[in-house]
């Protein structure tokens, strides 16, 4: 068995300047935050993302420069509004979309993940998506009924998520289950996998509860664990999201000095995730925001 | 269940919020199964409602992701677990979620908030202005691009009636109405499309030749013109005097008030 834990600073350094990267993230749920801010924190280039929906963590990598690509269905932080820095990038023509729907997006990260040049869809037909899209081709049904869409297969060079637990071999574990495709699907398609997870528990641990395990070692190049690496998303159901920072970006990103404040202050300056901790009002803080239901 | 919702008289103390979560609520029957997305108070209030009146078999896929939840009340995210509490089965997007979707089977209908909608029921959430240098850049198509090619009867809902959300010609396509109208969507081998467009100001329908948008309905207090003067083009008018829409029962406005979103959230989606 191979070791794989590693630092955030080494896991981060897997991740090259210029590389697709399938980044977990749904809305306000679940992003690898901790390992979104090494990577700007190390002055990342290029990247190009892939996420099923956007929020935050591609607002902050777009205000720090470092995207110049997004592959996805949506961007949108939910109840606290469009991501502006994002938003910003991609009108003043910084950042290019390539825009697909759930469908699709799983079509291509289904593709690269089992070695096809493709797989089909029928959702598109007769949207505008499939003509701005060299990735998208509706072709004939070779058995005769109604044409699909062919998606090209997406291998990302690099896919990042965070999870609940692993043991030292990189086996990973979630609780409850897989939800969405971001982890379900983006680490198989992948060349590169990087996991950080709440804790790094001994593989008896895994032995209790073989079902929940859902990415063998063997698919895992990295495991880094990061308590609290979801924040200020939610992590279901260990913690819910920030709102109070979520509120502070929307009305920060809104500005370019404010953003870049802004980052300085919570990404930037914080060497390690206890300082991040300590500057978000420590760890007690982010288990009282199971009050979320009303913020 | 209330027992109370058949016999109630229609409010007269109610709000346009109410009002379009009571027209949602009536699209469904009982037995339906429905899911929502991101940001979908009206929905989620119109499926809480049905369930709790003339829907109680109505099977809910709370955020596509759990089913038969038991929620307190409306919570901030329709997206996030306190939206899903107490579901009886989690369900998984990539493999799960969208095969019971695309199935035909189930799911039949869906409802769609959309930032433009056009005369032939397109809906444009992706871009204003050209698709690679945009105006403005929408949050872009999550589901949408799909439902409205997989055979869905589409509602949509619209708390901001205006020329600039209800316009000609959506500037994209990221969810296929029906297109340029007539069979043009039928020839494309689509089936289902856009059903009602729920307003804070009327309901309107699709003339079934033509495929054009028309007047179903105006709320109380609304006028024709008034909906005309508030849509980019010209609406279709029903035969006949248009009807009014009718209100929401004293039994659903206390449900709503009382026991399904008593922090208000469905005012959320309204620009104030």
């Amino acid at each position: 068995m191979t070791d794989k834990v590693r630092s955030l600073e080494e896991a981060a350094a897997l991740v090259s300047d210029g590389d697709v990267v399938a980044l977990q993230n749904m809305a306000t749920q679940a992003a690898p935050m901790a390992l979104v801010r090494e990577l700007i924190r190390q002055g990342r280039r290029g990247l190009g993302l892939v996420c099923l929906v956007g929020g935050m963590a591609v607002d902050w990598l777009a205000a720090a420069g470092a995207i110049d690509r997004f592959i996805g269905a949506a961007v949108t932080m939910e109840q606290f509004g469009l991501c502006q820095q994002y938003r910003r990038g991609v009108e003043a023509g910084r950042i290019r979309v390539e825009e697909l729907s759930e469908t699709a997006l799983n079509a291509r990260l289904g593709a690269g993940a089992r070695n096809l040049p493709f797989l089909p869809t029928r959702g598109l037909i007769g949207t505008d998506l499939i003509d701005i899209n060299d990735n998208l081709v509706v072709i004939d049904d070779p058995f005769g009924g109604p044409p699909v869409v062919a998606c090209r297969a997406l291998v990302p060079d690099v896919a990042l998520v965070h999870a609940h637990r692993a043991d030292r071999n990189g086996n990973v574990q979630v609780e409850p289950t897989i939800l969405w495709p971001d982890i379900g699907i983006m680490p198989k398609a992948a060349r590169r996998v990087v996991v950080t997870v709440e804790e790094i528990v001994d593989e008896e641990v895994l032995r209790r509860n073989p079902d929940r395990t859902i990415l063998p070692g063997f698919a895992v190049d990295a495991v880094v664990e990061v308590p609290y690496g979801a924040h200020p998303t939610s992590f279901h159901p260990y913690y819910g999201y920030d709102a109070h920072m979520h509120r502070e970006w929307a009305r920060a990103a809104t500005d370019d000095a404010a953003a870049a404040e802004f980052l300085d202050r919570y990404v930037r300056k914080p060497a390690s995730q206890t300082e991040y901790l300590d500057a978000v009002g420590g760890a007690d803080a982010i288990l009282r925001t199971v009050s979320w239901e009303t913020a | 269940m209330s027992s109370a919702w058949q016999d109630s008289p229609p409010a007269d103390d109610y709000t346009v919020d109410e009002l379009m979560i009571s027209v949602l609520a009536s699209t469904l029957s009982d037995g339906d199964q429905a899911c929502n997305g991101m940001a979908s108070f009206l929905p989620v209030a119109a499926f809480m409602l049905a369930q709790r009146t003339h829907a109680p078999n109505l099977v809910w896929l709370a955020g596509a992701a759990g089913l038969s939840p038991r929620p307190a009340k409306v919570p901030a995210s329709t997206l996030e677990a306190p939206l899903w509490r107490d579901s009886v089965m989690y369900v998984e997007q990539y493999g799960d979620f969208w095969t019971y979707a695309l199935n035909g089977r189930w799911l039949e209908k869906f409802c769609v908030g959309a930032a433009q909608l056009d005369r032939y029921g397109n809906a444009n959430n992706s871009v204003i202005g050209d698709f690679h240098a945009p105006k403005v850049r929408l949050p872009g198509t999550a589901g949408l691009g799909d439902m409205g090619s997989i055979g869905k009867r589409l509602y949509f809902w619209n708390p901001n009636h205006s020329p600039r959300s209800l316009v000609p010609k959506v500037d994209f396509v990221s969810c296929a109405g029906y297109l340029g109208g007539g069979d043009e969507r039928a020839r494309l081998g689509l089936e289902g499309g856009p059903e009602l467009v729920i307003t804070n100001l009327a309901v309107l329908d699709f003339e079934p030749e033509s495929k054009h948008m028309r007047i179903r309905s105006v709320h109380p207090g609304v006028t024709v013109e008034q909906v005309q003067e508030a849509t980019g083009f010209e609406l279709l008018l029903p035969d006949g005097e248009v009807p009014e829409t009718p209100r929401p029962t004293q039994e659903q406005v206390r449900l709503i008030r009382e026991e399904i979103d008593p922090d208000g959230m469905r005012k959320r989606e309204f620009r104030r």
